[in-house]
């Protein structure tokens, strides 16, 4: 799927993330973490599976994570995938 | 659940909480939220712009994460509003809290401290890396509203004194000349000065964000405060980034707050190892040369008098039909800036 506007979801609250994705001309993800140092890797092959799983190639990813577990990642991810794509 | 404050009891309500915790309840915002228990309001925040602020929890409710419930609601209206970054401002002991939600300190001072939400500061200067000399490098930040022989005068004399002068152009539009002219005539402006790099401040120095003061109110006791952490910030993430270790700044004969930015600068900068270099204006005939001068002149129509003050490259904007719209705003209204 393609990214064709700006879109977000999730909260700042405590074992929540924040996802926020816009077009781009490539695939960059950025990740801030209170829990970085220990799981970054892990939060951002979580991402990418799901970016790889939804055919997503190119865009802009932020997100801001406060130590969700990797159901939340894929939840909030997905969700601002599918807002991101409706026209 | 967080709560939009629009009826009149309710901002009373916000007001009051805001007040017990010794902030200072500004009007002028664009969303007002808050959580309400047991029909009482027990906490609240507030948007203005990209610039959070006013929050305040009831200290029976400060165990739990009121303050995340706030700041995800509020970051969610000011991106639907378009406003991204998001910057907020509180007080040094509650910056901590906001760097658990993932805020990033960009510069504190004795009684305020000034976030930013995602990491616009890394990418602006990311950006700029191309832009990065070696050497003993000075650094400037201007309006050039719009640039004059006195900003030329200026810019000359600080280039001599360093290896490369990195001229920042204020990026903020509330000025007479927009953003894009005045950058496009400094550019115009400095073009034989081989050892300048023209450049502009996005939102880290003297922004509607770091020193909103500047554009608005010249006696703002909050001014100073402003100037303060606005240097700060140049000092603490701008100067290293650029190995600047000079500011260069005209002598301000006219100007209140430019005057003491100033002054604000002699008193921050040089413990971050930065030496403040004064340069005396450039007089023409008596009087020291200003854009506000050149405005004036602008408003009456005397294109005769102003090509004294500003070089050939300003003065041909000046006189262009492009710059039709701009003359006709002086003449209606003659501001500050």
């Amino acid at each position: 799927m393609r990214i064709v506007k700006k879109a977000q979801a999730g909260t700042m609250q405590s074992s929540d993330l924040m996802v926020f994705v816009e077009p781009g001309d490539e695939l960059s993800v950025e990740i801030d973490s209170t829990v970085k140092k220990q799981f970054e890797h892990l939060i951002r092959q979580k991402i990418d599976q799901v970016l790889a799983a939804q055919g997503v190639t190119a865009g802009m990813v932020r997100v801001t994570d406060r130590g969700a577990l990797d159901y939340a990642i894929e939840a909030r991810l997905e969700t601002a995938l599918k807002r991101a794509g409706e026209a | 659940m967080v709560t939009e404050l629009n009826c009149v009891t309710d901002v009373v309500a916000a007001q009051d909480l805001i007040e017990q915790s010794g902030l200072a309840f500004e009007d002028g915002f664009d969303d007002l939220v808050g959580v309400f228990e047991n029909n009482e309001l027990v906490a609240v925040g507030a948007r203005a712009g990209n610039i959070l602020k006013m929050f305040a929890v009831e200290p029976a409710h400060r165990s739990g994460d009121l303050l995340g419930e706030l700041v995800t609601n509020l970051v969610n209206r000011g991106f639907s509003a378009g406003f991204d970054p998001l910057f907020v401002y509180t007080k040094p002991e509650y910056a901590t809290s906001f760097e658990a939600l993932n805020f990033s300190l960009l510069a504190s001072h004795e009684q305020v401290a000034l976030l930013e939400y995602g990491k616009g500061l890394k990418h602006w200067l990311a950006s700029l890396r191309p832009l990065v000399r070696p050497g003993h490098n000075g650094a400037v930040v201007m309006n050039c509203n719009p640039f004059t022989l006195g900003h030329r005068h200026l810019v000359e004399s600080a280039a001599r004194q360093v290896d490369n002068l990195y001229l920042f152009v204020v990026r903020e539009d509330n000025s007479v000349f927009p953003f894009e002219v005045r950058e496009r005539l400094v550019r115009a402006g400095v073009a034989t000065i081989p050892n300048v790099q023209v450049l502009d401040t996005s939102h880290y120095a003297v922004s509607n964000i770091t020193f909103p003061a500047y554009f608005l109110d010249e006696h703002n006791p909050v001014a100073v405060i402003q100037m303060e952490l606005d240097l700060n910030l140049f000092a603490a993430q701008i100067a290293p980034f650029f190995v600047i270790t000079r500011r260069f700044a005209g002598t301000e004969p006219y100007c209140d707050v430019t005057g003491g930015y100033n002054e604000a600068m002699k008193r921050v900068l040089p413990a971050y190892g930065i030496e403040v270099v004064e340069i005396e204006r450039k007089r023409s005939d008596q009087a020291a040369i200003s854009a506000s001068q050149v405005r004036a002149l602008l408003a009456r129509g005397q294109f005769g008098a102003l090509a004294e003050l500003v070089p050939a490259t300003t003065l041909d904007f000046l006189c262009s039909a492009e710059a039709a719209p701009i003359r006709e705003g002086l003449q209606r209204n003659r501001g500050r800036h």
